[in-house]
């Protein structure tokens, strides 16, 4: 199991299958994300962004966009 | 670059195991993951991409180590009844070691968590066994039997006695300990029904 070099991990309000649907199409669009996943069991609604080309401000910044809240989550 | 800390990981899953054994899968969270295993969310995050991921790979990684344990010192080649002491005395140690990890497995029986175990290890054991089996029937020591038929009476008196030891009482009430004494006689009479 490798380490991809850039894991981004968030906390979000993305809490809802209707709400994943919004942030979708941006995530997606992204060439520069190689992977992302939202844990929504979590009560976190945690983010994780797979790129080794995005900064954590410049996702909080799609995502806020959007109109969801989204913060780094503290390690 | 992040350095991939096994420590962590091994305390992420040790915690994982223990807590699906002791509350149940659906009781598994990410935060108390977290808590109990003395890291921060985001660690567990950076390993696993959510609570399915981590569930689906922590299944495969105790099947497997399962499966390893079991055929430590194992031969394809060995004699049938050889090779099945071999396997019995293996299994038994491991169940004693693992009971966490058997109570695991247990809470996995219902779940999508348990195809993926048990496809995992069914792909580690299918060719040593099949070797074994093979050279056994061709040295006229056990007659073709299917895989199902064989792990039936291979294994399952082995593990009604690991389930009376881990209960500490025997169907009837009694005390019970499991001693190799008593796992040899079962394991005698299992051999008689599976020789020719």
């Amino acid at each position: 199991m490798e380490i991809p070099a850039h894991i981004l991990i968030f906390k979000t309000n993305i809490a809802t299958p209707h709400d994943l649907q919004k942030v979708k199409p941006v995530l997606d669009t992204q060439q520069q994300i190689i992977q992302w996943t939202i844990d929504q069991t979590d009560v976190d609604c945690v983010l994780r962004v797979v790129s080794h080309h995005f900064s954590y401000n410049s996702i909080i910044h799609l995502i806020t966009e959007t109109g969801y809240a989204c913060m780094e989550l503290p390690d | 670059m992040r350095v991939r800390d096994e420590s962590k990981i091994q305390a992420i899953t040790a915690k994982a195991i223990e807590m699906v054994a002791n509350d149940g899968l659906e009781n598994l969270g990410i935060n108390r993951l977290a808590k109990a295993a003395g890291v921060s969310p985001a660690t567990i995050y950076i390993y696993y991409k959510d609570k399915d991921d981590l569930l689906t790979r922590i299944s495969e990684e105790e099947g497997l180590k399962m499966c390893y344990s079991s055929l430590d010192g194992f031969d394809p080649e060995m004699r049938f009844a050889e090779g099945l002491w071999i396997q019995w005395k293996n299994r038994a140690k491991y169940s004693m070691n693992n009971y966490q990890a058997a109570q695991f497995f247990d809470q996995l029986r219902n779940s999508p968590y348990k195809e993926t175990m048990l496809r995992s290890v069914a792909d580690a054991f299918r060719k040593p066994i099949t070797i074994y089996l093979t050279n056994a029937f061709n040295r006229g020591e056990i007659n073709q039997m299917s895989m199902e038929v064989y792990w039936s009476i291979a294994f399952a008196p082995l593990y009604s006695l690991i389930r009376f030891h881990h209960d500490k009482h025997n169907i009837g009430g009694d005390p019970f300990t499991l001693t190799e004494d008593v796992m040899k006689q079962t394991f005698d009479y299992v051999i008689k029904a599976l020789l020719k």
